[in-house]
């Protein structure tokens, strides 16, 4: 998929670039570019390494199970049918908790094995609304500390950094919302599988 | 919203005083556990750097032989109507599909423009509030045999759409 795109974007690219007829634009932009991806990688590599040292002790004492409890009477209603059986409801609250958290790496595998468990005993091949929710937490979740965001607005020398939480606040805060509310919606007209 | 603001500034120095706290006053030994994430952030920032390296120069490429400003133009009457910012479109591109292919263009946007300009300002919002949908889907589904999605694709079209738009609103208002 993405060497298809970048192949893509390269021919296009070339075949512009004959036209416009800078090809040294075009050759110096090549070796810029692999040098950038390094300069932009640096830029974010302490604060990856700071931020996730700091949510590995979170997860050691215990913080982020304590968070999951209390989020727990919250996704009860949001996830009806996991919490009724029980199947998944502990991999829905850490996936959910380490989304607010911004950590990425860790709602991925706690997604996957949450939506192994609710499949369990099923036949069918279609998702259920639960699942779909689940997977809609994982596109548009509550993004409590911007990170990455914030790591490349200071390398680059931006004076509005922190400020920027706000509007994310909102904005993470109001599609998660929408996006819940609109799966509660098309799962009560098309019914569950 | 100063409040607000001034609440932003608190999040990152409290969370990082809390671990502290419980470094100094834990009974196990908590600071490896800090040295053991810090490494896996080390090793997952620096495992994004193929793809990036790969990405960055498509995009740069892109951008240097005109082609992307050809595009943009082409485009831009239909984003002032809907007021979004012509710039952001490579990031609109790329966002569903996958996280290093946005960072990149990310980080042309915010060295092309300069950080502080307003593209810049959504394409922050943007990148921060949503994830990339139609890889998450793609990879949620992956080991179950779960091959139909029923209404998860539109509700995260949906969603991602929603949110370009009210994060070009939201940063009219604050910034």
């Amino acid at each position: 998929m993405l060497g298809k795109c970048f192949s893509i974007i390269c021919i296009i690219s070339f075949v512009f670039g004959i036209f416009n007829g800078d090809m040294k634009l075009l050759g110096d932009s090549i070796l810029q570019g692999a040098t950038k991806s390094v300069n932009i990688i640096i830029s974010i590599i302490g604060f990856m390494a700071l931020w996730n040292g700091v949510m590995e002790v979170l997860r050691d004492c215990g913080f982020i199970s304590k968070l999951s409890r209390l989020l727990r009477p919250v996704l009860k209603h949001i996830f009806p049918r996991a919490f009724k059986s029980g199947e998944g409801c502990e991999e829905i609250t850490a996936c959910v908790s380490a989304g607010v958290l911004g950590l990425s790496n860790a709602t991925t595998p706690l997604a996957l094995s949450a939506i192994d468990k609710m499949n369990k005993g099923r036949n069918s091949n279609k998702a259920t609304n639960d699942m779909i929710t689940l997977c809609i937490l994982g596109c548009a979740c509550f993004n409590l500390v911007p990170t990455t965001v914030i790591s490349m607005r200071l390398s680059q020398g931006a004076s509005i950094t922190y400020e920027i939480i706000v509007p994310v606040w909102i904005c993470s805060l109001a599609c998660m919302l929408i996006g819940i509310i609109l799966c509660k919606l098309i799962g009560k007209i098309n019914g569950d599988t | 919203m100063e409040i607000l603001e001034k609440i932003s500034y608190f999040v990152i120095p409290t969370i990082l005083t809390l671990v502290a706290l419980v470094i100094l006053f834990g009974k196990k030994s908590y600071f490896n556990s800090f040295l053991t994430g810090a490494k896996n952030g080390i090793k997952s920032a620096v495992s994004l750097l193929p793809t990036m390296c790969a990405l960055i120069v498509a995009v740069s490429m892109f951008t240097a032989s005109g082609a992307c400003r050809i595009i943009s133009d082409f485009l831009s009457p239909a984003f002032d109507f809907i007021g979004i910012p012509k710039e952001i479109f490579p990031l609109i591109l790329t966002r569903p599909i996958s996280g290093s292919a946005s960072l990149a263009t990310y980080g042309e946007i915010l060295s092309t423009y300069g950080p502080d300009s307003f593209p810049s300002l959504c394409a922050s919002v943007i990148l921060a509030s949503t994830d990339t949908f139609i890889y998450i889907i793609c990879v949620y589904f992956s080991m179950t045999k779960i091959t139909k999605t029923r209404h998860a694709m539109p509700v995260a079209l949906f969603v991602s759409v929603f949110s370009i738009f009210l994060s070009c609103i939201l940063c009219r208002l604050f910034f």
